[in-house]
């Protein structure tokens, strides 16, 4: 007998030798996600985005972030972050069409990511507010190394497509095929392996610098940035 | 893989205890682990609600694993991935060792999988002459040192950084100019870059492995994962069969408390699902992607009434709480897995009869299975390979008679009396400044420890004495 029917051959036996209705296995697994909220902490009440800002900042995820009004805005966003740095280094941009459309005249545009990249920018899918998470599905459009060569990396999100949990991620794509990669990215690359301290940049990116885009809501704003850091 | 260790249990653990910086570098990790943790469930008031979830959800894949690794077959074999069956760790490394010969591989890259540890794949890759790279950065320190990972998380735990320093001196190119952590680091990242570049193999594990979607789960910290899963031309993927979860939604809840226990955080910085191979018009990917599923020990363990130790999600909790393994660290243990996840899977893997001291190194004082994230009874299970050591006769000489003295005194209770009341006053005789510090028979007690001096009457004399003095004095009809 092969390695395959051994090994569920032995799993059925020890159920007494039937295999289990798929009808009712279904029903019990689905029966298991009826009740989300018992699987998941409450994010607090408020627009999404601004409660996805609060957790990049805090420092279990110790990114920092930029808000600006549109797309059009980001090369300046890049430039304000460079500047801050002191970094007078090229910058590798993610071939999104969105990006690539923007007016990236004043910067040093290099052809692809290199393994010793200093500055990526890249274009996530989705957010998710509950975790600060950056959402990257690969393709053409979104190479699955932009996101883990550069020591800086730089990540375009939009308001709009910032998700309260990561159920909502889920169920939006439960119905199409996934891609072959898909990345949840949750701060920059860390490592506590020498001593239980944490240091920054191991193998990935040192820093995640988050460019939200599109107008925030006012009433969660308001004095609700920080709420949230733990 | 077992390590057939040359050394007996007793021996190890004394080799830890007289380690003196063993201890330190125990605690300097795990210290921080539990205060991480213990916030982490602390800023969830509905913790112990999903953690009841989760069980369930694990449990329901392990009554249904025909069923779940079927599907996951069908649908990862449908997204190109090429999938393997092994029943043994051997047939699992032949497996693996044959792609990478296959494609001619010179150099594999590594990330981080205790299910590659167990089945002794490091040794088998090595055998086969194929240049080995472990990129997480704890198996690189322990690959340089030439040691064995002492923690499922941390596997170099057992390492000060003053070791760490002397080690990437002795070995890195371009080393560090100072001995700080960050520095350290940083040399570990250009030593590695260049060898995530050249590998032919990308070889990963697997946190689960999604049923509906043909995908796999993987979580790091480092990022060194997806450098090694993106940038060779193959990738395989070892895992265990245990790692099924249903859909995408479950792997949601799994995932939010693997992690919470394991550090403290909310989601690991990247958590990776790979489905397939290289798509037309990606830019990076693997062309090749295997999937090598692994019983090794699991149907085993639902027929031996261990299906519980299935759910285990690997994240470490039990041996950070553990009061043992804080005391004698991960190597003591002798198996792939340490503290009490170990001492419940060592028997399995590498036999009772050879194991049997892990089960007994216990305090049964129930901490890892009040951490556990999916409310594995570890206690019971450990007493349950006491019993089974018991019945099949491993248990030494000396334990049983003993043991049968007891048993007869427990079942003659006039006769136990009467020995306890001349035992209390034979140890009196023992005593200096109310301690008992050597006593004949007993030297691996108190060879560590001291025995107070017993009262000078047994609890039933004294007791029976209470009573005598109540009823003179009419307070007791």
């Amino acid at each position: 007998m092969n390695a395959r029917d051994a090994i569920i051959g032995r799993i059925r036996a020890n159920r007494g030798g039937k295999a289990g209705d798929p009808a009712s296995i279904a029903a019990a697994a689905k029966a298991l996600l009826s009740k989300p909220e018992s699987g998941r902490p409450r994010i607090d009440a408020g627009e999404p985005g601004a409660i996805f800002a609060a957790h990049l900042v805090s420092p279990k995820v110790g990114a920092s972030i930029d808000e600006i009004a549109g797309l059009e805005d980001v090369p300046q966003a890049v430039r304000r972050y460079l500047d801050a740095q002191g970094l007078d280094a090229g910058i590798a941009v993610q071939p999104d069409p969105a990006l690539l459309r923007l007016d990236w005249t004043s910067f040093d545009l290099l052809p692809r990511i290199e393994a010793d990249a200093i500055v990526g920018v890249g274009k996530a899918l989705w957010g998710i507010a509950e975790t600060g998470t950056l959402v990257f599905h690969s393709g053409p459009a979104s190479p699955t190394l932009f996101s883990f060569l550069p020591l800086h990396h730089l990540v375009v999100i939009e308001r709009t497509r910032i998700l309260s949990y990561l159920e909502d991620y889920a169920l939006l794509v439960q119905d199409g095929a996934p891609p072959r990669n898909v990345n949840f990215i949750t701060g920059a690359s860390g490592t506590t392996d020498i001593e239980g301290t944490l240091v920054k940049g191991a193998h990935g990116p040192r820093f995640l610098h988050v460019i939200i885009v599109g107008p925030g809501s006012d009433r969660s704003n308001d004095g609700k940035r920080n709420d949230r850091t733990d | 893989m077992s390590l057939k260790a040359i050394d007996s249990f007793e021996t190890r653990v004394e080799k830890a205890l007289a380690n003196p910086t063993l201890k330190i570098a125990i605690e300097r990790t795990t210290s921080t682990a539990r205060m991480k943790r213990a916030a982490a469930v602390a800023a969830w008031p509905d913790f112990a609600t999903a953690r009841d979830l989760a069980r369930q959800i694990k449990d329901h894949v392990i009554e249904n694993l025909d069923h779940y690794l079927i599907e996951f077959e069908k649908n990862a074999a449908a997204s190109g991935a090429k999938v393997h069956w092994a029943a043994t760790a051997d047939e699992a490394c032949k497996i693996t060792v044959a792609i990478c010969q296959a494609a001619k591989a010179k150099s594999v890259t590594r990330s981080k999988s205790m299910l590659g540890e167990e089945i002794g794949l490091p040794h088998a890759l090595d055998e086969a002459g194929i240049t080995r790279v472990e990129t997480d950065l704890a198996e690189h320190i322990v690959q340089l040192a030439g040691d064995r990972p002492s923690h499922i998380i941390w596997p170099a735990l057992h390492r000060t950084r003053e070791e760490v320093a002397d080690l990437f001196r002795a070995h890195h190119h371009r080393p560090q100019n100072s001995d700080d952590i960050a520095s350290m680091v940083a040399s570990a990242r250009r030593e590695l870059r260049q060898r995530f570049l050249d590998a032919d193999v990308g070889i990963s594990g697997a946190n689960f492995l999604i049923a509906d979607t043909g995908s796999v789960c993987v979580v790091t910290n480092e990022g060194n994962a997806e450098l090694t899963t993106t940038l060779p031309r193959i990738h395989i993927v070892t895992a265990g069969i245990e790692k099924l979860v249903p859909s995408l939604q479950h792997t949601m809840v799994l995932l939010r408390l693997l992690v919470r226990s394991a550090t403290g955080a909310d989601l690991t910085q990247y958590t990776t699902f790979h489905c397939g191979p290289k798509r037309p018009g990606d830019r990076d990917g693997p062309e090749e992607f295997h999937i090598v599923l692994v019983d090794n020990g699991r149907t085993r363990m639902l027929e031996q009434g261990l299906a519980e130790m299935l759910r285990c999600l690997r994240c470490g909790a039990c041996m950070n709480h553990c009061v043992v393994y804080r005391q004698i660290g991960g190597h003591a243990y002798g198996g792939t897995y340490p503290g009490p996840m170990g001492a419940v899977l060592t028997p399995v893997l590498d036999g009772l009869k050879e194991t049997r001291d892990l089960p007994h190194a216990c305090t049964l004082n129930g901490n890892c299975q009040e951490v556990c994230p999916v409310d594995i009874p570890l206690p019971t299970l450990l007493r349950g390979w006491r019993e089974k050591s018991w019945r099949e006769g491993l248990e030494p000489q000396t334990v049983r008679v003993a043991l049968g003295l007891w048993a007869f005194g427990a079942r003659h209770p006039f006769l136990y009396r009467i020995g306890t009341a001349i035992a209390v006053r034979v140890l009196r005789r023992f005593a200096q400044n109310g301690w008992i510090t050597s006593l004949p028979l007993t030297k691996g007690w108190t060879k560590y420890r001291d025995f107070p001096k017993p009262a000078a009457r047994t609890f039933m004399e004294e007791l029976r004495r209470q009573e005598s003095r109540e009823r003179e004095q009419g307070t007791k009809p």
